[in-house]
């Protein structure tokens, strides 16, 4: 309790030091007169009356000292001066602090962004009680050991109580909700009946769904659906009454239930959701297919478990592990599927869930990771930098610091107050690149987000991004900051003092410890340079890929039809219209409509095509198309004809091979005219031959392909993508179709446009990522070691003027000074771009799953990277070297 | 801080320090070291500066109270009063200097 009051008024009195201060001498002044006039009575002279009473007193100032000892914090104020003191060093050379801030904060910054994107990706848990008792549930096969679950898997597994305290499964998926002008896409996902029991979220209002309403057809008023807080605010203005309104989604009456809180987030943390509703609405949401019809055959569902309290995650896989085939037995009617199952061992795996399941993360976890070591080393560059060149200004006040040694100053209080200074240095640069920090983390986010417009990732800074930032600063205070204060300090001052400024004691000339941070340094910025041209090389290569058809100028619309009445002949003849539609817009040059867009990596394929003469069933990659793909995509037809909008269900069924998939089908053939048939038995007749394509993505090579007409689908309702070739901008082609579509279809959401750039942007937005990045470190790298290597060199040669001046007094000419000065460096940058040169060929091994084309010893990098390196060290190193020429030996003499 | 002659234990500068507030009632920093000397007949040279640090620890604590006012002689100077904390803690202060005083009588008794 005492220590306490202490502690407070010693914080009051922090700031009221001045008032405080002046009444304490008051008091003492009042003190001195009490004495002074008692010992007047006494008798005593008023010369003798003063003296007695300050002998009385004792020391007048002691007690003042003690005084303060007891008020407040004697370190805190010697902190303070050491703060002012660095302060006014700082500001008395703008030019090194602002360099060293702004190093520092793209270091801290830099590393700060990536970090809060690692954080809101990989470690931060759902925001849910006891996070860590939560597990993802896979139905794992060996080919497959992240394999989802088919909605009669689950709801067999889901009965076991035993395992887990509940579980259940969910789909994150648009859904068209009716509003005042037709029907708009809503984010939502499916959860199966325990869902909200697993995550244990409280509703803001209302109730969340239970599996009395995961039944078929809902519970007695239909399906319930659960809203979140941000949809309620918008979609029902914060109706106070929104429990029990309907809500109409695919075209269907749900009854709103609850509403979660702004704070809820479900199981898929990076896929935004704002519609929950129970799994068995899935035939509502997915008409006019249906998951839940095809029983086991889909797999679709994602399941997440809430371990009993208690139960391990090695129990629990061990009693997934044992109820693994019991389970299968009771969810599939079919021997032969079981036996398949079995013989690819087939067994529940449960993971770690704290985190949710993210498909962002799993697809940037390794190349966050390999960003964040190329960040982290920038980081240290940037620190190592920041070393040598106080250590250089720290050499420059050798003499100062000898003196006040000299006087009796503890070499512990001069380490501290050395260390103010980079205190103050990291203090500044944490703060500037905290400030940046957001702005970079969200987008890279958004980069990370791609085309998908539901994503999310919260980069937002939280408590363990603020201990991260707070431990880079210590880390950074110190590693800049300690080596020189102690070397500063260590010197000989005898040394210091005797010699003046005109002789460089030989022993710190070549002095070790400054050359090898700056040769660390420039080993740190070549890995750094060679890393981001391996990776600039294969995103130049990914974007020179020839992909059998031209993507600049396409623009798709991507419908969602299955919500509207027109079917089979009827919406392939509204197709046409459309597209007629939109021919007619200015700008437009060709149009067609597609099933699957290239690039974005949803593909469909069939493995049972063949042919009499293929070698039994191919895999065949397939896509649906409308007339005039080939002209618009600029894919050459080698051979035969396009397909035409006559070719539809009466006629004969039609399809057009890619050139690979003509080659495999017939080999040695000409296969146009031939048939081929389908896994279902169809045969189609072969009207074309035309050049193969990269359908799936940029990295795998082109694919055995084939086109079907959307005259003669099969599909009901199917939802196409009108892909549109642009002889203009895109900005009111976009405005004028939004338009046509609200005319010609009213009630189907407006299209998604893409472009056809962004698909391909979007599709090696990881390399994008890594390469931009990467290139930005090695930038910056490059920068800040430039600017080292000037300024450490430029301190020295300051201090070798007068050696200088002897020397070309003694008959150096200009050029041999040049030499002497440069070669300082060029022994520091040959040596550090050895050393960085043999651990980027061992350590660029780790960049090889990422590359695309290009060795990870690629010689042009190798040799560009050194080449850049060894160009900017010449140049921060011919700038001292010059002005060391330029010295007048009459000068430099006459300054001693 | 130590080995100046002059230095009370610091315990029992603070307990004598509110012993003369208790007995003289609110009293000046001169007063109350004068009053120490007195009563200590003169067994005791203080000096009189180590009064103030002693002063600020009990404010600090809450045991004595500072006020500005007039001396007897109208001149400003602090006076210092017990607190009622004060009031309360002089008695179990006194009890633990007398077990601290009867422990040290004990060790420096003749043994026999």
């Amino acid at each position: 309790m005492d220590r306490i009051l202490i502690l407070v008024s010693r914080c009051i009195a922090l700031f009221r030091r001045r008032k405080l201060d002046e009444e304490l001498d008051a008091e003492l002044r009042s003190h001195i007169d009490l004495a002074v006039t008692e010992n007047l009575q006494r008798g005593m002279t008023q010369q003798e009356a003063r003296t007695a009473a300050l002998r009385d007193f004792g020391g007048v100032t002691q007690t003042r000292e003690r005084y303060r000892i007891q008020r407040g914090w004697p370190l805190l104020g010697q902190l303070e001066r050491d703060l002012r003191f660095g302060f006014r060093q700082l500001r008395r050379s703008p030019g090194f602090t602002v360099t060293a801030v702004l190093t520092l904060a793209l270091g801290l910054g830099a590393n700060t962004a990536i970090f809060s994107l690692i954080n809101g990706l990989l470690l931060r848990p759902l925001p849910v009680p006891h996070a860590d008792e939560l597990a993802l549930v896979y139905a794992s096969r060996t080919n497959n050991p992240h394999s989802g679950f088919s909605i009669a898997l689950f709801r067999a597994l889901e009965k076991r109580h035993d395992i887990f305290e509940h579980s259940a499964a969910f789909d994150a998926r648009p859904m068209q909700v009716r509003g005042s002008s037709g029907n708009l896409e809503v984010p939502g996902g499916m959860v199966s009946g325990e869902f909200f029991q697993v995550l244990e979220a409280p509703p803001l209002m209302g109730r969340y769904l239970t599996p009395m309403d995961d039944r078929e057809g809902g519970g007695a008023g239909g399906f319930g659906a659960v809203i979140s807080e941000g949809f309620w605010r918008t979609w029902f203005n914060s109706a106070a009454n929104v429990v029990g309104t309907k809500l109409t989604i695919a075209d269907t009456p749900f009854t709103v239930v609850g509403v979660m809180p702004r704070s809820f987030v479900w199981a898929e943390p990076t896929e935004r959701a704002d519609i929950y509703v129970p799994t068995w609405a899935e035939p509502v949401i997915d008409a006019p297919y249906s998951n839940i019809a095809n029983g086991y055959h889909t797999v679709w569902l994602r399941v997440i478990a809430r371990r009993n309290p208690g139960v391990s995650l090695e129990q629990a896989n061990a009693a997934l592990r044992a109820v693994s085939n019991p389970v299968l037995d009771d969810a599939i009617p079919d021997a032969k599927w079981i036996a398949d199952a079995r013989k690819d061992q087939f067994q529940f795996t449960a993971e770690p869930g704290a985190g949710g399941l993210s498909v962002l993360r799993w697809n940037f976890e390794r190349p966050l990771i390999v960003i964040f070591s190329m960040c982290g080393a920038m980081l240290l560059l940037a620190c190592l930098n920041l070393a040598s060149l106080l250590m250089a200004r720290a050499t420059a006040r050798g003499r100062e610091l000898a003196t006040r040694l000299a006087l009796g100053a503890s070499r512990r209080r001069l380490i501290q107050q050395l260390m103010a200074e980079s205190l103050l240095i990291a203090t500044l640069g944490t703060a500037a690149g905290l400030a940046a920090a957001p702005v970079v983390s969200r987008s890279l986010a958004a980069l990370l987000a791609g085309t998908n417009r539901y994503a999310m990732i919260d980069t937002s800074l939280d408590l363990r991004v603020f201990l991260f930032v707070a431990g880079m600063a210590v880390a950074a205070t110190v590693m800049i900051g300690l080596i020189p204060a102690i070397r500063a300090t260590g010197s000989n001052l005898n040394d210091q003092i005797k010699k003046g400024s005109h002789t460089m004691p030989t022993r710190e000339r070549f002095r070790v410890l400054p050359r090898v941070l700056m040769a660390l340094e420039v080993a740190l910025a070549l890995i750094l340079a060679v890393g981001a041209g391996l990776l600039t090389a294969s995103l130049a290569r990914l974007y020179g890929t020839g992909l059998g058809f031209d993507p600049k100028g396409l623009v798709n619309f991507h419908f969602d039809m299955g919500k509207q009445s027109l079917d089979d002949d009827a919406l392939a003849r509204w197709y046409r219209a459309f597209g007629d539609a939109l021919q007619h817009l200015p700008g437009v040059s060709s149009v067609t409509f597609e099933g699957q867009t290239p690039l974005t990596g949803s593909t469909w394929s069939d493995d049972g095509v063949h042919s009499p003469f293929s070698n039994g069933n191919q895999t065949v990659y397939e896509n649906l198309i409308a007339p005039d793909y080939f002209r618009t995509l600029r894919i050459p037809i080698l051979a035969g004809r396009d397909f035409q909008w006559e070719d539809n269900s009466t006629a004969e069924p039609k399809i057009v091979l890619s050139q690979s998939a003509a080659r495999k089908l017939f080999p040695g053939q000409n296969a146009l005219g031939q048939k081929v048939t389908g896994h279902h038995g169809t045969s189609y007749r072969v009207i074309a031959v035309v050049g193969d394509i990269h359908y799936t993505s940029i990295r795998e090579a082109a694919a055995v392909a084939a086109y079907l007409p959307i005259s003669q689908m099969v599909w009901h309702k199917a939802s196409y993508t009108a892909v549109v070739r642009l002889d203009g901008p895109a900005v009111p082609l976009a405005v004028a179709a939004r338009s046509l579509v609200g005319r010609m279809a009213p009630g189907v959401p407006a299209p998604v446009m893409t472009t056809m750039s962004n698909v391909l942007d979007a599709s090696i937005r990881s390399d994008r990522m890594m390469a931009i990045l990467s290139v930005f470190f090695a930038a910056c790298a490059l920068l800040v070691t430039a600017i080292g290597l000037y300024g450490t060199l430029a301190y020295a040669t300051a201090r070798r003027t007068s050696e200088i001046g002897i020397r070309m007094a003694l008959g150096a000419r200009r050029a041999q000074v040049v030499g002497m000065v440069f070669r300082e460096n060029a022994w520091i940058a040959a040596a550090g771009s050895l050393a960085g040169l043999v651990v980027a060929w061992l350590g660029s091994r780790t960049l090889a799953s990422f590359l695309y084309g290009t060795s990870v010893h690629d010689p042009w990098v190798l040799v560009g990277s050194v080449a850049a390196l060894a160009s900017i060290a010449s140049a921060a190193s011919l700038l001292p070297a010059l002005r060391a020429a330029c010295i007048e030996p009459v000068t430099a003499l006459r300054a001693e | 801080m130590g080995g100046d002659k002059s230095d009370v234990l610091q315990g029992t500068l603070d307990l004598m320090v509110l012993k003369t507030l208790e007995s003289m009632g609110p009293l000046h920093g001169y007063g109350i070291a004068r009053r120490i000397e007195q009563v200590s007949g003169n067994s005791l040279t203080l000096n009189q500066g180590t009064i103030y640090p002693a002063l600020l620890r009990l404010e600090q604590r809450g045991w004595v109270k500072a006020e500005w006012g007039l001396s007897e002689a109208n001149r400003r100077a602090k006076f210092y009063s017990l607190s009622s904390i004060g009031q309360r803690r002089i008695q179990e202060e006194t009890e633990n200097w007398e077990r601290t005083a009867a422990t040290m009588a004990r060790f420096l008794a003749p043994s026999n």
